[in-house]
């Protein structure tokens, strides 16, 4: 059996090499489009994880603030508890660099003389520089000394001894390279943007004296991480928390969760389109060996032996396909690094993907997916032909199988299934968390069952009048398993593009029409440093006077924007204090677009010290006007009664607004993170632009009109949706794969029917036509199903998932002219997969007309 | 880490980094105006200084105790260099070091701190504080550990409880402070340029509690304690000291110390020697003589350390036989990586080993590998 | 009108090799169709009846010698100008009907018009008036499948008819039928060719139905014979 198999294997493989090819490529491209993902995903908790392992890889417990900053003092408890070994403050602030656009280091700031296990190697002021300890002191005493990594010193030309000149907030310091520390050695994930300082440096220079973010702690051996944590969660007061390592990284999973969450349903779609590409050309392969399969079954294979040697043989193009595929994902990761990075850093102010890594766990799914993918492809076309009756299968083959039957019954299944999703999800799916997209999954599976019945309806009542559309149509409805399987795959694909291209165009032309109204100011101050919203990104306040009474400044808005816990910790939010600019037309209340409240009666709650929320949060936490919303304070909880909600597109996590003097009630002294300035009538923007720039060219500052802050925020938006579009290609391009097989199959099956075309005087170019036609059928049956399924998914992504997870209103956008830009490339696509096989089957000789054929 | 922050401490030794970094260390120098209580608190012109208080203390029931504690000021910057922006700036490590050594159990506990000094992590008062050193205790202990002087009484404050190591003293001068070398200048080489500000108050009268096996015991007992205070370093061929504090029951008070080469075994030595009056006089290298007669090898660093000896001072016609009460009274400090022996020691007439007429206290450094100390 | 509707002129077949190298199937063949004339052909399996019938067609070109289809020499067409040569002057019938079993009755015959590009309502009406003469009228709109061999060869007869070609070549009209139906349509194919005044040469092995040509012929070792009738 096993060289009967090679021999098979050996043959197959000559006879259908563009087949072949075609399905491994199907494969490789699921496979792929899964690794991508993964290893995106990965690399996104990666860069997380391994910073907090770099950092705080001794440590069994940390202490982080509930607000941006804790006292140090806080130190000294955490020391006084029976189970604490050691412990040690961290300082950590985003510092820029000067003269290197976009590069933050992750600052941290510690106690050198603590057992925190840094490698630092070829230290500035050491005696002797092989000495790696000798430097530490050198490193506390010689001002603005930093170690920075390795690759970071490479990629900017760095070396030991070198000065920098970095900033935080307003604030700049000059550095001195000092030694180069490679956390590699600690976690391969490490991010190369770390920084290594002295605690006293960074918070002299770059933070606030007397406060800290983050105490590490390493436990007595055999101590009970959770009653120590619990000891000291009481002991250090609510304003911090107390969690492991673990924990930490759980948090980041959660934050991360509905991100990477959508990005695997989308890989799934090409995996499933991919199926489809396998089941074709399984389908087609086995049509054209039935009679070898007819043999071997009346020399006595059994119909399990038949079925042995099939799956066998889809192993090894499962195989094929992720040895391809495995690479392949990794390098579209790489591709997609910038984009989901940007994400990363602009929408969840997490640390950037520095590097990747191809998992053991990810190749391990991809292969997992791609063999298990081949395999549900091949199962239904084996088990049906090693059933078979020898004696059907030597026969010639019959095109009227069963198929007609079976399309209404698979229709009414569909329908069934549709009808009972729907029934679940109105009385108890959209409430759950994964219901969407669950539902979301059985309506794109029973997509592809009502396929036949459509080709039955629309193909096949088509009346040939010539060699034109009608008979291409009549063509696809009497090979209706195989067009089946081709119609599907651009369904469910097209459906997956039309949906999220609606998503994503509503959720832009939401966005824009929400900037028109929150975003009035004429320009916009921050600090280079602000970009990850820093607790240590703030402005001087000399820098603040100096803007309000810059010649041609009305006003100026002052924002101070920081991390919280809720007081139950399940959500962090960005709380916002605002103190408004004092003109007509900036009061808060009507800057922000209220979905819930009347302005006025908003802008007295603020005065009053109530909070207005973002739309997410509502939705999340499930807060209503008069609720009241607690937050985690640095010495207790702070109560908040909601004034009302407003649409808010800043953040998933929720955000909500205070006036400043009410932020400043529960955090004195809390320094202005961005302003805005209001022009006065008449003021030329630009000029003052250009001013203001020439004026403050000292000091690390980001100004930018209205206009820019617009495109930059559409910039971030459209950068989200980014990695979308490679996915939504692969699956396109998976699907057009799909159609080419499907008429590469076609010529091939059909030599005898294109024989007899040719000798009755057809010329190769109408053979062509009518292929290239039948390709178009495809294409238009298709797009218009998926343009149903489509705008389905829209609305379900629209109103259920995105509100579900994300919490955003969206408004729908009949995006026209993306969708008829799309139709138009599918159908372009297509065409051009039908070029292929279309030649193929033009060059089908009269000849070929033998006895078997028709 | 263990090793860390020897090789830190090894590095202010021998490489002088801060003195050539800052070159603003006062160095010890003769001369010096004392001035008390100002003398007593911490100086921050010099480098390094240390308050070392050892004793004998008395329980009921019991052999007599052992206790050491020590508070040393490591400065990292001089005066002029600090920043003054953060409570983190790099003035001062606080380093402090308890033990107690029980015959009875045959324990010698040890314990120690090592901290940046902060407003709230430790540090040393200013002339005219009555808090003259502190550190929080050790991880894992409550409190602080204290060293304070008022009301003409020095009050020690020491917790551990990791280790059972607790104890609150006060301790009680009954002389004037003694001056060692040329007023209070004590010299370290031959040739007399490079020595330390050292003064001691030899006999203190002791009153406190000690924990003793989770209890807290009631005792009474005499301390000593020295001051030192310099910028300087041990000599490159210097490798570590033999110092001895002896109070004898006639009344009489001995301080001894030698410096050993690493050719030589007498580099430099000094002593002092205190009648039963309280009038110091200095006792020059070659007045006496400490000749060890048994050898003790540590099972914890593999060191040997001698810890019983011959003292001999023939012009005051004395031959004494130093005995330990406990072979294994080393120091291993964990956090710097430093070994040393410090140790109670009974003082016995060379004649009758068994009548026992005075204590003291016997310190031996660099011994074994690694175990120069830092300055 | 044309004078002959097919001339072969010393046409030599070798198949499998170049030059002189390959299988001799035809030698020197030469013989004229006038319009009209209807010819059997006969002859052993494998001695190239098949051969000659594709050489007619133009589907393969002659190694040597050259065929003249409806006053052109199919040597100097290239192959898209031969397949509408094809269409436009031949008509065939082949032994297996080969009718597209996805097409009705109707759209079977209408084919080569469709192929032609036409689509006037006198091509339907032909069409008609041709399975009318078969007497299939009453099948028109049936699929292919439900018809007994003899009706799917007079459907064939009618397809290669519609177009009213010069000449037809018909491979063994009647080999996948019985006896008795073989001589109703071949009766009928020559009925139909006779009334339309066109061609045929017609492969068949069968002593009767080879009688019933004007003229027969005999494939042997790659010459063309005239047989003797018995």
């Amino acid at each position: 059996m096993i060289r009967l198999w090679w021999r098979s294997l050996a043959r197959s493989l000559r006879s259908g090499r563009t087949l072949f090819l075609l399905a491994v490529l199907g494969v490789a491209l699921g496979v792929a489009s899964v690794v991508a993902i993964q290893t995106l995903n990965q690399g996104a908790l990666g860069a997380f994880d391994g910073s907090v392992r770099a950092v705080s890889g001794r440590a069994d417990l940390t202490v982080l603030g509930l607000t941006p900053a804790f006292p140090e003092t806080l130190l000294v408890p955490t020391l006084a508890d029976p189970a604490v070994e050691a412990a040690w403050g961290l300082c950590r602030v985003d510092a820029a660099v000067d003269g290197v656009e976009g590069l933050l280091l992750d600052m941290v700031g510690v106690d050198l003389l603590a057992p925190v296990g840094l490698p630092l190697e070829a230290t500035l002021g050491a005696a002797d520089p092989g000495d790696a300890q000798a430097g530490i002191l050198a490193a506390m005493v010689t001002p603005g000394w930093v170690a920075v990594t390795p690759e970071l010193a490479a990629n900017q030309g760095w070396a030991v001894g070198d000065a920098i000149e970095v900033s935080s907030g307003s604030r700049t310091a000059p550095l001195v390279i000092g030694a180069l520390v490679d956390f590699r050695t600690l976690d391969p994930m490490a991010p190369p943007n770390l920084a290594v300082m002295d605690i006293a440096q960074v918070q002299g220079l770059l933070a606030r004296p007397g406060l800290l973010h983050q105490i590490d702690i390493r436990l007595r051996p055999g101590t009970d991480t959770e009653a120590a944590a619990a000891r000291l969660g009481v002991a250090l007061g609510p304003g911090v928390t107390v969690v492991t390592p673990e924990q930490r990284q759980q948090d980041t999973r959660s934050l991360l969760a509905a991100f990477r969450l959508n990005l695997t349903a989308l890989s799934l779609i090409s995996v499933f389109v991919g199926v489809f590409l396998v089941l074709s050309s399984v389908q087609a392969s086995l049509t054209i060996r039935r009679r070898e399969f007819g043999i071997l079954r009346c020399i006595g294979a059994t119909p399990l032996q038949v079925r042995a040697l099939i799956l066998a043989e889809v192993g090894v193009l499962g195989l094929a396909g992720i040895m391809v595929g495995i690479p392949l994902g990794y390098a579209m990761a790489l591709a997609n690094l910038q984009t989901v990075s940007g994400t990363l850093t602009n929408i969840y102010v997490l640390d950037g993907i520095s590097n990747l890594t191809l998992t053991p766990g990810v190749v391990l799914l991809g292969a997992a997916v791609g063999l298990c993918g081949a395999l549900a492809g091949a199962l239904w076309p084996a088990v049906e032909i090693s059933r078979r009756d020898p004696l059907v299968l030597l026969a010639p083959v019959n095109l009227h199988e069963q198929v007609s039957r079976i399309a209404f019954r698979l229709s009414a299944v569909a329908a069934l299934a549709a009808i009972a999703a729907t029934a679940w999800f109105a009385w108890a799916g959209s409430r759950t968390n994964y219901g969407g997209f669950i539902y979301g999954g059985i309506m794109m599976l029973a997509l592809p069952l009502v396929v036949p019945l459509v080709i039955s309806l629309t193909a096949g009542s088509a009346r040939p009048r010539g060699i034109g559309p009608a008979l291409c149509l009549r063509n696809l409805a009497v090979r209706r398993q195989a067009s089946t399987l081709a119609v599907s795959a651009l369904a469910v694909t097209v459906s997956m593009l039309v949906g999220v291209t609606l998503l994503v165009a509503g959720f832009r032309s939401t966005l824009i029409s929400w900037l028109d109204v929150t975003v009035r100011a004429d320009i916009y101050v921050s600090s280079k440093s602000w970009a990850r919203a820093g607790p240590e990104a703030t402005l001087d306040s000399d820098l603040l006077a100096g803007l309000r009474s810059w010649p041609g400044v009305a006003a100026v808005e002052e924002q101070r924007r920081m991390h919280l816990y809720t007081a139950d910790r399940r959500f962090r939010i960005w709380l916002n204090g605002i103190k408004v600019a004092d003109i007509p037309g900036a009061e808060l209340a009507t800057r922000l677009p209220l979905k819930k409240g009347a302005p006025e009666a908003v802008a007295a709650g603020l005065e009053h010290g109530e909070i207005l929320i973002g739309e997410p949060l509502a939705q999340k936490a499930r807060l209503d006007i008069g609720d009241t919303l607690v937050l985690s304070g640095p010495s207790g909880p702070l109560r908040y009664r909601v004034a009302g909600i407003a649409y808010d597109y800043t953040s998933e996590g929720g955000t909500a607004f205070v006036t400043m003097p009410t932020l400043q009630k529960s955090f004195p002294g809390e320094p202005t993170s961005n302003a805005a300035l209001f022009l006065e009538p008449g003021a030329d923007q630009d000029d003052l632009l250009r001013d203001l720039r020439a004026a403050y060219s000292d000091r690390p500052l980001v100004l930018r009109s209205n206009a820019d802050l617009r495109r930059e925020v559409l910039a971030i938006f459209d950068q989200t949706f980014a990695v979308t579009g490679t996915l939504r290609t692969l699956a396109l391009i998976i699907a057009c794969l799909g159609v080419a097989l499907n008429l590469l199959v076609q010529a091939r099956e059909r030599a005898g029917e294109l024989g007899l075309l040719r000798s009755l005087g057809a010329t190769r170019r109408q053979i062509f036509g009518l292929f290239v036609g039948e390709g178009l059928g495809v294409g238009i049956l298709g797009l218009g199903l998926g343009l149903v399924g489509g705008i389905g998914l829209a609305a379900l992504l629209i109103v259920f998932v995105n509100r579900q997870w994300f919490g955003w209103t969206i408004r729908p956008a009949w995006a026209g002219q993306d969708l008829a830009q799309q139709a138009v490339i599918i159908l372009l696509a297509v065409v051009l997969a039908a070029v292929v096989p279309a030649w193929k089957a033009g060059q089908a000789d009269p000849l070929t007309l033998t006895r078997d054929d028709l | 880490m263990k090793s860390a922050l020897r090789m830190i401490l090894l590095a202010m030794a021998a490489c002088f980094v801060l003195g050539a970094a800052g070159g603003v260390w006062r160095d010890a120098a003769p001369g010096y105006r004392w001035s008390f209580p100002a003398d007593l608190a911490a100086h921050p012109d010099y480098k390094t200084e240390w308050w070392y208080v050892t004793g004998h203390l008395d329980r009921p029931g019991g052999e007599t105790l052992g206790f050491q504690v020590t508070f040393f000021r490591v400065g990292l910057l001089p005066p002029g260099k600090q920043t003054g922006r953060t409570a983190w700036d790099p003035r001062d490590l606080v380093m402090a070091h308890a033990a107690l050594t029980d015959p009875d159990s045959g324990r010698h506990v040890f314990s120690e701190v090592i901290r940046r000094t902060t407003p709230f992590l430790g540090g040393f008062g200013s002339p005219g504080d009555s808090m003259l050193a502190w550190c929080a205790a050790p991880a894992g202990t409550p409190g602080k550990w204290t060293l304070v002087h008022a009301d003409g009484v020095f009050r020690v404050r020491v917790r551990d409880n990791a280790q059972d190591l607790a104890f609150t003293l006060t301790c009680r001068p009954t002389r004037k402070p003694v001056f060692h070398g040329d007023g209070g200048f004590s010299p370290k080489t031959a040739t007399g340029d490079v020595g330390s500000l050292y003064f001691s108050q030899t006999r203190m009268e002791v009153q406190g509690s000690v924990r003793i096996a989770g209890r807290g015991t009631p005792v009474t007992g005499s301390a000593w304690l020295d001051r030192e205070i310099f910028s300087n370093t041990l000599g490159s061929d210097q490798k570590g000291w033999d110092w001895a504090a002896l109070n004898l029951d006639s009344g009489e008070d001995l301080m001894l110390y030698r410096l050993r080469g690493k050719e030589r075994h007498d580099d430099f030595a000094l002593g002092t020697f205190v009648d039963s009056l309280g009038a110091a006089a200095p006792l020059p290298g070659n007045a006496w003589r400490l000749e060890p007669l048994r050898w003790w090898a540590s099972p914890h660093t593999g060191a040997r350390y001698p810890v019983a000896w011959k003292l001999t001072v023939p012009g005051r016609n004395l031959t004494f036989r130093l005995e330990a009460v406990l072979p294994d009274q080393e120091n291993v400090s964990a956090l710097t990586g430093i070994h040393y022996w410090e140790g109670a020691v009974t003082v016995a007439p060379w004649e009758n080993p068994d009548r026992i007429i005075g204590r003291g206290f016997v310190e031996l450094t660099g011994y074994g590998e690694g175990s120069r100390p830092p300055v | 009108m044309l004078d002959t509707a097919l001339a072969f002129d010393n046409v030599t077949m070798r198949f499998g090799g170049p030059g002189n190298a390959g299988r001799l199937v035809l030698e020197d063949i030469s013989f004229q169709l006038a319009p009209g004339d209807i010819v059997s052909l006969a002859g052993r399996s494998g001695t190239g009846k098949s051969t000659l019938l594709h050489l007619a067609a133009g589907i393969t070109l002659p190694t040597a010698g050259s065929i003249r289809l409806a006053g052109r020499d199919l040597a100097q067409l290239d192959e898209s100008r031969r397949t509408t040569l094809r269409r436009l002057h031949l008509g065939l019938v082949f032994q297996f009907f080969h009718l597209l079993p996805h097409l009705s009755v109707l759209e079977n015959i209408l084919l080569p018009g469709w192929i032609a590009g036409h689509k006037d309502a006198a091509l339907n009406e032909r069409a008609a008036a041709l399975l009318g003469r078969v007497g299939l009228a009453g099948r028109v709109g049936d699929p292919v499948a439900q018809l007994s061999g003899g009706e799917m060869q007079r459907v064939a007869i009618c397809r290669a008819l519609v177009l009213s070609p010069a000449l037809i070549l018909a491979d063994e009209p009647t080999g996948s039928l019985d006896e008795k139906t073989g001589r109703q349509v071949m009766d009928l194919l020559l009925e139909l060719v006779r009334s339309e005044g066109c061609s045929l040469l017609y492969v068949t092995h069968s002593r009767e139905l080879a009688g019933l040509a004007d003229r027969r012929w005999r494939l042997h070792d790659g010459h063309l014979e005239p047989e003797v009738p018995e």
